[in-house]
């Protein structure tokens, strides 16, 4: 259940976007990619669920292995990956639906229900585990938009774990709430790292080290360090790391 | 030159634009003042409603009934734009949900010269290739025997006419639609299709009503190509096999002979008029949905 | 999987669709281009581009329309000169001395849409009572009247949009100078002229296509117009009213013209495209 990724490289209209990236993603852990902006963390992130593929002009080699199947390659069952992976973006976006129907979406597209009970069921449940299900109990028919922007990114946890993935990509998920809804999303994500296999990219050092098992360090498109979050963070190998820890530059 | 004579110059600009601007405005107020004092006086001699609900056309005993014309209209333009919608939705949501860069580049100029190509054009494409089809091959199907100046001539041909129109419409509504919103869709597993219909139309849907209705007003004023190829006969036409005569149509073969009968002229201007006014209530109200969603192009 | 199939297979089924249709509408594309131009060139001669109809025209006889093309560029021309005269200071009111959020802005621009959409034909009649009301005859200036009328709202709408993007910087930079207002104008004017450029080709465009406004207002004749009072021929009348005729010659005269007006249509297209991909580029 682990990712691995072996000498990837993407180009974006003839620009190399990421250079020979090979690392692994152990399961149930939480791995965060950190490194100044621009460096291709979301690039990466956006490969691992080949949404990349709606970027235009852009070039993939190398493999990247979920589960052992290569997911790169034209053959690679790119729906069902996508369901597999989870992912929760830097800004909310909930659909233009109701509360419920924002959840109930990817269920229904991906027809795991017969009966509406149990999707109904199915749908509490998974807003009971983001914890959203009280604060919003009786208005589940209202538009998603009229919740805040911190209930919207756990609607939108909601529904991507709705759909049963093994994997979730956060891509900077905390970086547009504010400091209390951040840190109910923080804590969602390290309650939740039993069950899933976590990849999160992050701006900010602090959350890495708070939540962090293993961290990612990249740079100008190339993986500089990997490992053990307590081992990069307490005895960074290399200078470029030692740099960015020490706040350098960011 | 000193500051003084300047500013004047500035205020003296901003004084005749303003005033430019106000006339352009009030253009619309004019053209519906004028419309309407000539109309009075057949809203004089005949009620309103006889005017829109009688079917007799008699301009020489002064009996005018728009029905037939309005029938004649309704039709025309509700089979062309239920002709034209879903070719242009699908094609506007394969040119922003699927085309590369590529085929887009290529497919605008060529829908920017459908868009551009004259009325008359199609009317001439109309009469030498939609009615020979629609009287030698499609008709026989269905009746023994048709001219082909038909509803359907007139529909199909208005139909390929608002086709540019509605796809750079669409397309300027779907490209409201922000990316994450799509890829939240895709990363849930759903397929380019189901984002696109569940997602992008759906959340769409005024500003689709809203083209759609800018369509048809487009659609209701068409003269030229329409009465080319619908036959120009009058009666409340039962099918599309049928002729029909639109009011567009009406006025612009009879503005010639009306002249010396004033009731008449007067008839005609007021299905201008009503023409008019149609195309007025439905173009601000799908501006005014369309400028609220963020579009306000094409 | 099974559902993953079913999606497939769904998926494949809309772009299958997809592609119909856009195969459809640029057959149709195709199928319009064709028969015009293979019914005009059969019928297309210097004769009918240099000749005035001669008599006995309408019946089959010696001459050509070079009345109705001559009309249509004079109209158009004047028409898209005097649109331009009228739409230049609007636009740059709109967008230079009212400010963003303007009531009167946002009132002129519905205005200005609502009479893009007015169709042709209520100009026509419009434009007809008000000649009568002042005492004209269908004439050329009736039909340049009429046309500006029409062009005004798209010269207005196409150059507002390509200054609505206009960077506040530069306008600011300018007032920082201590220019006024009416002063910046020039800054703008360079700064949108391919915008103008390009509303200026629509707009001629549309104006020489237009036949229902024109046909009461400018009426028809078979000579060149000498002076603003005397009646036009324009290509989409001739195109119509020779469509009509009962003799096959008569009737190619009018392929001949659709013809010709097809191709100055397409050309107009062609180099608007041109314009906004090349100068687009140099812009801020």
């Amino acid at each position: 259940m682990a990712i691995e990724v072996q000498k990837l490289n993407v180009y974006i209209k003839g620009n190399h976007i990421l250079k020979d990236v090979s690392l692994t993603l152990p399961e149930r852990q939480i791995t965060c990619i950190i490194g100044p902006s621009g460096c291709g963390k979301s690039t990466l992130l956006r490969t691992l669920n080949r949404l990349i593929d709606t970027t235009e002009g852009v070039r993939v080699e190398g493999k990247v292995l979920v589960d052992g199947t290569d997911i790169i390659g034209s053959g690679a069952e790119i729906i069902e990956l996508r369901r597999k992976i989870g992912l929760v973006s830097q800004r909310p976006c909930p659909l233009p639906m109701s509360i419920f129907e924002n959840v109930a979406y990817g269920c229904r597209i991906n027809k795991m229900f017969k009966h509406r009970r149990q999707l109904v069921y199915h749908v509490q449940r998974k807003l009971k585990e983001v914890g959203l299900f009280d604060e919003i109990k009786g208005r589940m028919r209202a538009p998603a938009t009229r919740l805040s922007i911190g209930q919207q990114q756990r609607l939108c946890l909601a529904r991507s774990l709705a759909v049963q993935p093994e994997y979730i990509l956060a891509d900077e998920a905390t970086s547009a709430l504010d400091p209390i809804s951040s840190k109910t999303v923080e804590d969602l994500f390290v309650s939740f790292k039993q069950q899933y296999t976590i990849v999160m990219v992050t701006h900010t050092l602090h959350q890495a080290l708070r939540i962090a098992d293993n961290v990612v360090f990249m740079y100008l498109g190339e993986v500089i360090e990997t490992g053990p979050a307590s081992d990069v963070f307490n005895h960074p190998q290399h200078e470029l790391t030692q740099r960015y820890l020490s706040g350098i530059f960011s | 030159m000193t500051a003084g004579n300047r500013i004047l110059k500035d205020r003296v600009a901003h004084g005749g634009m303003l005033a430019m601007t106000i006339v352009g405005v009030l253009l619309v107020a004019v053209i519906a003042a004028g419309l309407y004092l000539k109309s009075r006086a057949v809203l004089d001699s005949t009620s309103l409603w006889t005017l829109l609900c009688g079917s007799e056309w008699r301009p020489m005993q002064g009996k005018f009934g728009f029905l037939p014309f309005l029938a004649g209209t309704l039709w025309v333009t509700m089979l062309s734009i239920a002709l034209a919608l879903p070719v242009s939705l699908l094609t506007a949501l394969f040119l922003t949900e699927y085309a590369r860069p590529v085929v887009r580049k290529c497919v605008f100029p060529l829908l920017d010269i459908l868009a551009a190509l004259p009325s008359v054009i199609y009317g001439v494409w109309g009469v030498l290739v939609v009615v020979p089809w629609i009287s030698r091959r499609l008709a026989p199907l269905f009746v023994d025997f048709s001219t082909g100046y038909t509803v359907l001539a007139a529909g199909i041909v208005l139909g390929v006419m608002v086709v540019p129109l509605l796809v750079s419409l669409f397309i300027e509504v779907f490209s409201t639609i922000p990316k994450e919103l799509r890829e939240a869709s895709l990363a849930l597993g759903a397929t380019r299709w189901q984002t696109a219909w569940k997602v992008v139309c759906r959340k769409t849907l005024p500003g689709i009503m809203a083209s759609t209705v800018l369509a048809i007003s487009r659609a209701l004023g068409e003269t030229i190509a329409v009465l080319m190829v619908c036959g120009c006969v009058i009666g409340i036409p039962r099918g599309v096999l049928e002729p029909c005569y639109p009011i567009p149509a009406l006025i612009a073969n009879n503005y010639g002979e009306m002249l010396s009968m004033p009731l008449y002229e007067s008839a005609l201007m007021f299905a201008a008029l009503l023409l008019f006014a149609v195309v007025l209530v439905f173009n601000l109200a799908s501006r005014i949905v369309l400028n609220r969603i963020g579009c306000d192009n094409s | 999987m099974k559902v993953s199939r079913l999606k497939r297979i769904r998926e494949t089924l809309a772009k299958g669709m997809m592609w119909c249709s856009m195969l459809l509408v640029f057959g149709l594309l195709v199928s319009v281009i064709w028969t015009i131009f293979s019914k005009g060139m059969k019928a297309m001669s210097w004769d009918m581009l240099l000749k005035l109809p001669g008599g006995g025209f309408y019946i089959g006889k010696e001459g050509g329309f070079l009345n109705a093309i001559v009309g249509s560029l004079y109209i158009v021309g004047a028409s898209t000169l005097l649109g331009l005269v009228v739409s230049v200071p609007v636009v740059f009111f709109l967008n230079v001395y009212l400010k963003k959020g303007s009531r009167l802005a946002y009132v002129a621009r519905l205005a200005f849409d609502v009479l893009f959409g007015v169709p042709s034909i209520v100009y026509g009649a419009f434009g007809f009572t008000v000649m009568v009301y002042f005492g004209l005859r269908a004439s050329l200036l009736g039909g340049i009247i009429v046309i500006t009328l029409l062009i005004i709202p798209i010269f207005i709408r196409t150059m507002d949009e390509a200054t609505r993007n206009f960077p506040r910087d530069i306008l600011d930079a300018s007032f920082a100078l201590g220019a006024t207002r009416w002063e910046t104008l020039k800054v703008v004017v360079r700064q949108i002229a391919p915008g103008i450029a390009t509303a200026a080709l629509l707009s001629v465009g549309r104006a020489i296509g237009d036949a229902a406004s024109v046909m009461f207002t400018a009426g028809y004749t078979d000579s060149i117009p000498t002076s603003l009072s005397q009646p036009a021929a324009t290509l989409p009348l001739a195109v119509f009213f020779q469509l009509s005729s009962p003799i096959p010659e008569v009737v190619d005269r009018a392929y001949a013209a659709a013809l010709v007006l097809t191709v100055t249509v397409l050309l107009i297209s062609i180099v608007g495209r041109f314009i906004t991909t090349r100068f687009s580029k140099n812009k801020v």
